[in-house]
């Protein structure tokens, strides 16, 4: 799987892009991590676009989780975009697309995530 | 089409053979590919229990897959002779829990048996035996290529 990273304003789009299971999980949780960190500044919105995510397995979905948590600890808006259909229905049966904030496509999830009070 | 089967050991590093294994069966099945995702997940989620699960008290165990396409579903069975685990016995994640208090796991197993049509477990002797089917459309009816997978064994 490979991993773009954008920056608009204060808002770091991360583009996971190919497949995250088992054996991409890792370093894509440590990609996230550190892009909470920020480089420098931290960012105020992080916004995951999964429009070229293929594939999903509860290996990934716990890395979604732990990203979710890590923002919310550290006040950072959180959100996902552009989910393809097939990692749709894994978002809404595991219930995730209820404990996380799931946007139709990126300039949805621009438009409405708020900053956190950083 | 006859039946494919392939034997990994188990080892996290084997996932991409098998999900290789998968995908030449979906094109030589001539299955739509919308619908191989709940397959790669059944796989991967029932492969990585069984590595997690073959603790080096009983060393690792082999673990063998088939596919099969049989009356309009695909069958994928896949077994192992590490120590006896129905990993259909684990505990159903609670989906209700806030993002705080949602536990790190347990989501893998609960998903194959949304995606499936059937689920079951068998112990036979020695050996695990977990298998899945879920109804596909194929593409082309009577496009079968035969028997021109590989046959790893």
């Amino acid at each position: 799987m490979k991993v773009k990273f954008e920056t608009l304003d204060r808002t770091t789009l991360v583009v996971p892009e190919g497949r995250l299971d088992f054996g991409a999980a890792a370093e894509f949780q440590k990609q996230i991590e550190r892009a909470i960190a920020g480089e420098g500044a931290t960012p105020a919105v992080l916004i995951i676009d999964c429009a070229a995510l293929d594939y999903v397995s509860s290996a990934g979905l716990r890395v979604f989780l732990l990203a979710a948590r890590a923002a919310q600890r550290a006040g950072i808006g959180f959100a996902l975009c552009a989910l393809q259909p097939a990692v749709r229905e894994i978002f809404d049966l595991s219930g995730f697309s209820r404990i996380m904030t799931v946007h139709p496509d990126r300039s949805s999830a621009l438009a409405h995530t708020p900053p956190g009070p950083v | 089409m006859n039946e494919w089967r392939r034997s990994v050991p188990s080892d996290a590093a084997q996932l991409p053979v098998l999900t290789q294994f998968l995908q030449e069966f979906w094109s030589a099945a001539s299955l739509p590919s919308a619908q191989a995702m709940s397959f790669e997940l059944a796989l991967e989620e029932i492969f990585m229990n069984v590595v997690m699960h073959s603790s080096s008290v009983t060393g690792a165990p082999h673990i063998e897959v088939s596919l099969v396409l049989a009356g309009g579903a695909v069958v994928l069975t896949i077994e192992d002779d590490g120590a006896e685990f129905d990993p259909l016995t684990l505990p159903q994640p609670n989906l209700e829990a806030s993002l705080g208090e949602r536990p790190i796991g347990g989501l893998g197993v609960f998903l194959v048996r949304q995606l499936m049509d059937t689920v079951s477990y068998q112990r036979l002797g020695a050996t695990n035996r977990l298998r899945m089917s879920k109804h596909v459309e194929r593409l082309r009816e009577g496009t079968s290529q035969g028997a021109t997978g590989p046959i790893a064994k």
